[in-house]
């Protein structure tokens, strides 16, 4: 698989999807009464550092079996909504106690923590009725469609990312790996599969997908944490996040041979694609490369 | 006024209600298993089957069968309603919120799990509920059920539940909030989901568009009774009857309908409700009607 290398580019992919659902998300959610709490849902939502690389991969995988994009955008812009919810929730003061989050202040610093916890509270049901409502019939069916919800309902659940949540404020160190699975692999994961769910794919294919994300989106929080570990001083990697980064824990040689296996795991699931759909597999191998090298910025590719 | 004494002999509504809520309650055991990582299914299930009176199940229950649906169609729905009124319950009680200690006699969710555990578990259940349904509901077109999917949806969010919190959080201490913004408070706040209940039931019943706007239109009504009897037994009622803290709407020194219109107006108000909400059943068959009639009689009536 690894002969498949490409001259696609991503970054304008990327930079050109993540205007849309921009444009998408802010049409989404507009401020009625009461307008607090449509201001608490925008910001977080909004947030201009949010790079949607949830949408991006749901809309890529559902292009990937020749479906319109149209078919896949409302449950992208949904996937942002129960995400920026959950982080909305991990920031509050009772669980991480995060000062800020996407290069702002985080939710519950500028509206509370009442209004916080309320914004997440309407973002989960936000996402799922947007999928309900905008999701055009005719290209998706219904059957589909529900399959989409309980994919996302499942994701961001008490076997999901709300464990993951769970074990990163409770469990010790030898509990690193799930913890990285839970909190990024079940996004990449349900963002994989939900674009191969909305075009029709098959099962076979959804399983593929499905390992693709979930391996993407733990080598993106690996590298990550080898990215920080790093950069930063030794003050900094003794304060709250100790014995929650896989580096702490292995060391970093270690980190990058575990990161160097996700990308040939994540690769290896696309086999058979390229011969399959051609030129429309780029974006996913791209995202591989992505999560590994960071060789750009999309947020500075919109600006 | 129709009421208890109207009622068909033939139907027993505490034999009913017991029946229905043993039933809701074996489902919602068996929805939430005890799974890794235990402790937050623990905290789910600490509140969601903490035994409360089940309204919301068994309005969505006897909507569907109203309509001509069997319960076992309405049951995964039933159980989403009352998973999103746990949740809304666990998150409510917060510190940073109404910071309530006791709810249904028991010490509240984040004082036995902790905040985090609880505002967690709280959104667990929140999307479990549409999981639930999704994944649940046999024997109905997934048209239907989308639909079904997007009332709930709605019902929940900033549209719904979240926007009678968020104005009923602004109101506080104000003395200038009228009876408009008190109905918009608890149309939003309670009625909002008791509405979901009975649309759901009865479009997962196979309830024509008809059907479902006129039991829609009954739901709003009870739900708006639901709050204002609420309010009067909080004025009227100890913590020990209620099993939640009483008197907390004065302490608070939140708005009510007995601070508003004074409690023998508030009851008139009940009653009228009570009569526009069996109104909108007065079209179906009576025998079909009567666990709604019974229970609208029961919200009114109720003591605790």
């Amino acid at each position: 698989s690894s002969v498949i290398s490409t001259s696609f580019d991503l970054k304008s992919y990327w930079s050109s999807l993540m205007c849309q659902i921009n444009h998408k998300l802010d049409e989404a959610i507009p401020v009625n009464f009461p307008p607090q709490i449509y201001e608490a849902m925008r910001y977080s939502v909004l947030a201009k550092d949010a790079k949607r690389s949830a949408p991006v991969m749901c809309i890529a995988t559902c292009e990937l079996f020749g479906a319109h994009r149209s078919a896949a955008f409302p449950t992208a812009c949904a996937l942002e909504m129960v995400h920026a919810a959950s982080l909305i929730h991990d920031d509050l003061p009772c669980m991480d106690d995060s000062p800020s989050r996407r290069g702002q202040p985080s939710n519950h610093t500028v509206h509370g923590v009442d209004m916080a916890i309320l914004a997440g509270d309407a973002l989960f049901p936000l996402g799922f009725h947007h999928i309900v409502s905008n999701t055009p019939s005719h290209l998706v069916p219904e059957p589909q469609l529900l399959r989409v919800i309980a994919e996302i309902a499942r994701s961001v659940g008490s076997t999901g990312m709300a464990a993951g949540q769970f074990l990163d404020l409770e469990g010790g160190p030898s509990e690193v790996g799930f913890i990285q699975e839970k909190k990024y692999g079940e996004m990449g994961e349900c963002s994989a599969a939900c674009g191969a769910l909305i075009a029709g794919a098959e099962d076979i294919d959804i399983e593929k997908l499905r390992r693709y994300g979930r391996a993407v989106g733990v080598l993106y929080a690996i590298v990550n944490d080898i990215l920080r570990a790093k950069s930063k001083s030794k003050k900094e990697s003794e304060t709250k996040n100790r014995g929650k980064s896989y580096v702490e824990i292995y060391g970093i040689d270690k980190a990058v041979e575990f990161a160097e296996e996700l990308k040939a795991k994540a690769r290896a699931e696309l086999d058979g694609f390229h011969h399959k759909y051609q030129e429309r597999v780029f974006p996913l191998y791209g995202f591989v490369d992505y999560a590994m090298e960071r060789n750009f910025s999309v947020v500075d590719a919109m600006a | 006024v129709k009421g208890s004494e109207e009622e068909k002999p033939g139907f027993n509504f505490d034999a009913y209600m017991l029946e229905k809520a043993n039933k809701v309650n074996q489902a919602l055991d068996e929805a939430v298993a005890l799974r890794e990582p235990e402790k937050i299914h623990e905290a789910m299930r600490y509140s969601l089957l903490a035994g409360g009176k089940r309204v919301r199940p068994m309005l969505c229950i006897a909507a569907c069968e109203l309509v001509g649906g069997s319960e076992s169609v309405a049951m995964p729905s039933a159980c989403a309603v009352e998973m999103i009124h746990t949740m809304s319950l666990i998150h409510d009680d917060l510190p940073c919120m109404d910071n309530d200690d006791l709810r249904r006699g028991k010490p509240t969710n984040h004082k036995v799990f902790g905040e985090d555990v609880a505002v967690l578990a709280g959104d667990a259940l929140l999307s479990f509920a549409f999981e639930h349904i999704a994944v649940g509901t046999v024997g109905v077109s997934p048209t239907r059920v989308v639909r079904a999917i997007g009332e709930l949806a709605k019902s929940v969010g900033a549209e719904g539940l979240v926007a009678g919190q968020v104005v009923d959080i602004a109101s506080e201490g104000l003395s200038d909030v009228g009876v408009e913004k008190l109905e918009f408070i608890h149309l939003h706040k309670t009625a909002a989901l008791l509405e979901a209940s009975v649309v759901l039931g009865a479009i997962v019943g196979g309830g024509s568009d008809e059907e479902v706007e006129k039991l829609r239109k009954f739901a709003r009504y009870i739900g708006l009774l639901f709050q204002v009897v609420d309010d009067i037994l909080d004025v009227t009622k100890s913590s020990e009857e209620l099993g939640k803290t009483a008197g907390k709407d004065l302490v608070a020194d939140k708005t009510t309908y007995p601070k508003l219109l004074g409690i023998e107006k508030s009851r008139e108000f009940a009653e009228k409700l009570n009569q526009d909400a069996q109104d909108m059943l007065s079209g179906f068959d009576p025998k079909k009607a009567a666990p709604l009639v019974a229970l609208a009689n029961y919200i009114a009536h109720r003591q605790n």
